[in-house]
Parts: C-alpha cells; structure tokens; sequence
C-alpha cells in the first residue's frame, strides 16, 4: 500500500519509492526516507498530507504520497 | 583565517552568522532563507587570541552527493576554497538526518567543530545528547549552541582556534566509491546512514518523539484547514498592509513629512538672494525629490518589520501547504507564495527565494511572476497618485495589490500556454519547522537594516536621478536655459516614449514619460521625477494637501483624470521591475529566453492593464472612449495575436511529443 491509504499515527517501513525523478529520489533519501526506513503520517487531508520521516516533518502532496509505498 | 558555516537547512546558520558578525543578513522559519553565500568579519569579543575571522555563511544543505543541484553552491565552496575550519551546525533536535552530512563533511580532512545548535529545544522537550559519547564517536569537539540567545559562542569559537591544522580521523570513510554510478552511490549511502543510526541510538535518549501528535499539529489543523486556511491568510496579509499603511505608518510618515519640510524650508532660507537657477536645481529639484521619497518611509519600514516577524514564526511554509492545490492548478508551486509575500518588502529578494522551487518550470514561472506584487518602494508611487488623485482613499492601495494577486493566476496560466506544459506535473514536498515566538529583536535589526538601505539609496540613485532629471529639463541641448521645459533636454529624449503612453493617460506627457523611464532605475523615481517636473514638493504632505485643497492644484498641473491617473499608477506597477529585480530574475531564471519572455510579458501586462483601466474608467466616467484608443487597441490585439500564435504552436508541440511517447 502507498501512504494515501495508510493509518494515521502509525509506523510504516518504506518499501519502495517509484517517482521516476531521480533528483528527488536522491533528495529524498538526503532525508533518510528510503526503502528500509520507518515513516508515519502525522495527519492526512485530501491533497496534502505531513509525515515524520527521522526526526523531521514534512508536508507532501497526495502525488507524492501516492509514489512511496510502505509495508507494516 | 576563513571559517565556513555548513549544515542542514533551517538548523540555524543565518542566525549564527549573524551574531557572530553583527550583520543582519535575511533569517526565516523555513528551509532555504539563504540562497547565496554571506561572507562578514567575526567580532573581537569571541575571538580570545585577538586573531581577524572571517565567517562564511553557506546556503542549507542536505548532502554532499552530486546528485542534487541546489546545494551545489555550498558543496562547490567547501571543496574547491577549503576553509580553514569548518563549523558544522547541527539541529539538535534532528540529530539521526544531521550527521549524514556531518560525516560527509568529516571526510574532507578540513578541521570541524559541531555545533549542536537549538539546544534549547531539546530541553525542553527532555531530549538528552551525550556530548562527551558524540565527540568521541565524531572524533571533532562539540559544543552545544543556541543561536537565537548565542549562547556557547565565545566556547565555539575558542575550539575553533584551537582546531586549526589539527589533524582529525573521520569516524566514518566511504572507499573508493565511483561517483558517476549511481547504484554504488545509492549503496555507500546507505550505510553511511546505518552507522549515522547506530552513532544516535548511543548518544540520544528521547521521551517526545517527532511522530507523535503535538500542540503544533492542533494548530495546523486550523491553519491548514480546507476553509479556514486561506481566509487566515488573507487577514494576516490584510493586517500587514493595514498596520504598515494606516495605522502605524501613516501617522509617522505624515510626523516625518512636516520635519522634513521644515528642513527644505530651511535650506530655502539659506538660499534666498542665490540665482533663482540654482535655487531651483536645489531646492525644489534635488532635495524636493529627495523628500518626496524619503516621507514614505516609515511605511515601507513598518511592512519590513511585520513581514520580517511572519518569516520568523514558521508560518510561511504553513501557507505554501494550503496554497499548494490551487497555486498547482495554474502551473506554480506552493512554495511560491514565499518570493510572492516576500516582494511586498522588495522584489530582488523575493525573486531570489523562489530558488527553494525544484521544478524549473515552476521557478521561472515564480521569478517572473514575483514583481508583479506591488514592492516597498512602490508604496510611494500609490500614495502620491492616491493623495493627488483619490483624496487618500485607502481603496486605491487594496486595488493595486488585489490586482497583483489576480495578474499572478492570469500570467500563470498564459506561461503554461505559451510554454504548453498543462499537462506535465510536478511533486510537492517542504519541511515543516516548529512554530517559533518570532524575534522582536530580530525583526527591528531587519527593519533598520533595511530602512538605512532604502536611506542610502534614495541619498544615493535617487537623489542622482533627481539631479539629473532637474538638470535637464532646465537646458535645452545646446546647453542654454529652457525657458520652456517643452523645449528641454528631457522633454525631446522622454517625448517620443509619451506616445507609448498616450493610450494609457491620454495625454501627451514627456513627465510621466521620464517618471516611468527613472522607475526602472529605482521605483521611488517615479515619485521623484514627479515632483521634481511638476515642482509640485511642497505637497508632499498627504494629509496636507487634501487640507489645503492642493490636491485639485496638483492634478491639474499633470492634467490627468482620475481614470489616467489610475491607469498610468497601474502602468507603473506591473510593468518590469527596477534593473536590480531584472538581474534577480537573471540569476534564477538562468535562461536568457525566458528573461527577455518575461520582460516582454511584464512590459505587455503593464501597458494592457493601463489601456484597459483608462479607457473602461473613461467610458464610465465620461460616456466616451479615451484618446488613443486605436493605436491602443491595436497594440494589443497584436499582443494577444502573438500569443495565441505561440500557444497554438505550443498545443501541436506537446500533442506531437505525446504522439512521439506512444509510438515508442
């Protein structure tokens, strides 16, 4: 599943990130969010939604959200 | 010796620059305030052996990996000017992503202290870092911080001395790993990360962890909700601009306008019996210019203060999440609402933050659409024409800025027209810092700096401006008095441009030709130029000159309706920026298409919103059309023919690429 239909408040581990944009894939993982990672949607909206990925947070958009898909 | 302040972004490097040196370089609350690098002597009160320090304040960066550009500009300073130390600040509150590029940076065998900085965060929320444990394991001294109080500076910078061509062993090396394959990269990055995260499990122990729900998440579920977010918004900018132009700044400004008036009058007294020439060039051109836009500014100053308190908070990164969807639907960023609101102050930094934008699409798209938000230093320009024009009505001010706002999405979605990119799309990510007290102090040290700047410029471009203004239109070519300023140098150079300008004022007016011509040069000119062709500085003073019944004088010096005199303040607002937003726009957009693009745009926008505000404002006002409503019609149905032109051959483009995509 893609954090889109994840429970918020809970940990995941990232399983894989497919944004075909290797920029970002590599500023991503600058940020500790890669496969093998744990992330958590702190709160989720329609469009937007913030997670903590190490010990940060970041707000990101639901086309975003869509391309990391995590395991329990 | 030369040290260089790296580390994360938002971890505090500006704040300590700034304390260290005395400077007052631009902070914020959001990741990526600092786009360039600031360089500033350290003070001899931290420095105990009395040896001269330069500090090197570098833009955030996340890494040392060659695989993102934005951090080039810090990465391509450590590696190629090797400072002699480097002090490496890491947010302390965000150890485990920090030391990433901490021991990226150890790797470079240049001298390093830590800096672990917003110690004061971690206090409060019971985080305890073994200091002793992290030196040892980082093999460099670590000394705990607080930016903000500078508190441990005097101990940072004495490690710093004591540093110098000391030898360090990098806890951490990465062999020989190919730089140009990125799958080896990936791997050795990796494993950097896993002893990054055996190194914290050792030295940090935590009771409040960041995923869990805190007192900042209730706020952001307010502030960021779907029907509150944007109406919040809206107040805050609506108070900016009501608490900077109303009822803080106006009665200051109105204090300032009369002490300065007593000054010309004074210098007028001096000049008495001189030759009415040079009484003239001095005091009613050079120094009346000169007031005319300096009288404005405890306005400007005032916004500055305020804008600098909204940066300082976190609540800008707030606002680029809730305008995220919609700023998308017309081709920008969320993130583009940080060079928008930050122009208000003054375009050239505004056009500068739009570097925090990845997509260059959506970044060149920001720096050109930036100035179109009415700067500081056109706030003079709209009250003059509000005082002479519209008896000071405050509906003037709140016109120009929404307009700005609407020019925004129009231009928006021309861009992506004309470039035919509706259909690419891009992702959103921002860091989400902590909601912070802003800094009261920090924002009136942002607000002198930034006063004493627009002093300097008006006794500085302005005033030469003015000079120049009031010289020429005092002599003819062959260098003998005008008796008629019709006759001047400046009316035969500014004339053939009034007749751009005659569908937008419908006059013929070589003054409010050259005052648009000087606004390129500075906005305030405009201000200036006026008062210095139409000797009109005496009424300076808003509040007096609606008084005195001196507003009616004035307008009908210039001659202008109420239509011409708004469409001609339109013109001047959302025509290009000064030469100086113009080389900001330069340096973001790094494409000499899409600068001179943007001119063109800026240049197309400016004269079709003046033509169409006089000609619809003399059509209501008067039954008529205005004069010069052929060739003015006509320019702009060439306009809109040019664009339709390239919009259609954008279309075809894109449907030919897709076409192209599929066949493969």
């Amino acid at each position: 599943m893609n954090l889109t239909e994840v429970i918020e408040g809970k940990e995941y581990i990232i399983d894989k990130i497919d944004t075909e944009d290797d920029e970002l894939d590599a500023f991503l993982f600058s940020l500790g969010c890669y496969s093998g990672e744990p992330i958590t949607v702190v709160s989720r909206k329609k469009k937007m939604c913030t997670v903590s990925i190490k010990d940060g947070r970041y707000s990101i958009d639901s086309r975003l959200a869509a391309a990391i898909t995590v395991t329990e | 010796m030369r040290i260089a302040l790296a580390g994360n972004p938002n971890s505090g490097k500006t704040t300590m620059f700034n304390a260290l040196t005395g400077s007052s370089e631009k902070v914020g609350n959001w990741a990526g305030v600092t786009v360039e690098k600031k360089e500033s002597t350290v003070k001899k009160l931290y420095c105990k052996n009395g040896e001269t320090i330069t500090a090197v304040d570098l833009p955030g960066a996340y890494s040392m990996s060659p695989f993102t550009s934005e951090e080039s500009v810090t990465r391509d300073y450590i590696k190629n000017e090797t400072p002699d130390v480097i002090i490496n600040i890491v947010d302390a509150t965000n150890l485990s992503r920090s030391l990433f590029f901490t021991t990226q940076l150890l790797e470079l065998g240049i001298p390093m202290v830590i800096a672990l900085n917003k110690a004061d965060l971690n206090k409060k929320k019971d985080t305890k870092i073994d200091v002793a444990l992290l030196e040892k394991k980082m093999g460099c001294p670590v000394i705990n911080t607080v930016s903000t109080s500078a508190d441990g500076f005097s101990e940072l910078i004495t490690a710093v001395i004591d540093q110098i061509e000391k030898d360090q062993t990098p806890p951490y090396t990465e062999n020989n790993v190919d730089l140009s394959d990125i799958e080896a990269v990936k791997a050795a990055d990796r494993k950097r990360f896993e002893f990054v995260n055996a190194v914290v499990k050792e030295v940090e122990t935590r009771k409040v962890y960041t995923r869990e729900r805190n007192i900042h998440d209730k706020i952001d579920n307010v502030l960021t909700n779907k029907w509150v977010g944007i109406p919040f918004f809206a107040l805050v900018m609506f108070l900016v601009f009501q608490i900077s132009q109303v009822w803080v700044g106006t009665p200051i400004a109105d204090l300032l306008g009369e002490l300065l008036g007593l000054f010309q009058e004074w210098v007028g007294g001096l000049l008495e019996g001189a030759n009415p020439l040079l009484y003239a060039l001095l005091v009613d051109g050079i120094i009346g210019g000169l007031i005319a836009v300096m009288g404005f500014l405890p306005l400007v100053m005032v916004m500055y203060f305020l804008i600098a308190l909204l940066e300082d908070c976190g609540y800008m990164a707030r606002v680029a999440v809730v305008l995220d969807p919609i700023f998308k639907k017309v081709g920008l960023s969320g993130k583009s609402v940080i060079p928008f609101v930050i122009t208000v102050g003054c375009a050239v930094p505004g056009v500068m933050a739009s570097r925090t934008i990845k997509n260059e699409r959506e970044r060149r798209a920001t720096a050109m659409l930036a100035p179109f938000m009415p700067c500081g230093a056109k706030i003079p320009v709209i009250s003059l024409f509000a005082g002479i024009f519209f008896n000071n009505a405050g509906w003037v001010s709140t016109v120009t800025y929404l307009a700005g706002i609407v020019l925004i999405f129009l231009c928006a979605l021309l861009i992506n027209g004309i470039t035919g990119n509706s259909a690419k799309k891009s992702y959103f990510i921002i860091e989400i810092p902590e909601y912070k007290k802003p800094s009261f102090k920090g924002a009136f040290k942002s607000m002198c700096g930034r006063g004493w700047e627009y002093i300097v410029k008006a006794a500085t471009i302005i005033l030469l401006c003015n000079t120049a203004v009031q010289i020429m239109q005092s002599f003819t070519w062959s260098f003998t008095v005008a008796e008629n300023a019709n006759e001047s140098i400046l009316a035969t150079i500014a004339g053939p441009f009034a007749y751009v300008l005659l569908p937008v004022v419908g006059i013929l007016s070589w003054q409010l030709a050259a005052a648009a011509i000087t606004g390129f040069i500075a906005k305030e000119n405009v201000v200036g130029t006026i008062a210095v062709c139409y000797g009109i500085t005496k009424f300076i003073n808003m509040d007096e000159l609606v008084l005195e019944g001196g507003a009616s004088d004035v307008a009908a010096i210039m001659g202008l309706t109420q239509a011409a005199a708004l469409a001609y303040l339109m013109f001047n607002l959302f025509s290009p920026p000064c030469f100086a937003a113009i080389g900001a726009m330069r340096a973001e957009m790094k494409s000499a298409k899409w600068l001179w693009g943007g001119i063109a745009l800026q240049l197309g926008v400016g004269f079709t919103v003046g033509f169409a505000v006089y000609q619809i404002g003399t059509l209501i006002s008067a039954g008529t059309l205005g004069a010069g409503f052929l060739p003015g019609i006509i320019a702009v149905a060439v306009m809109a023919a040019i664009i339709t032109v390239m919009c259609i051959t954008a279309t075809k483009r894109v449907k030919a690429e897709r076409a192209h995509k599929k066949a493969k």
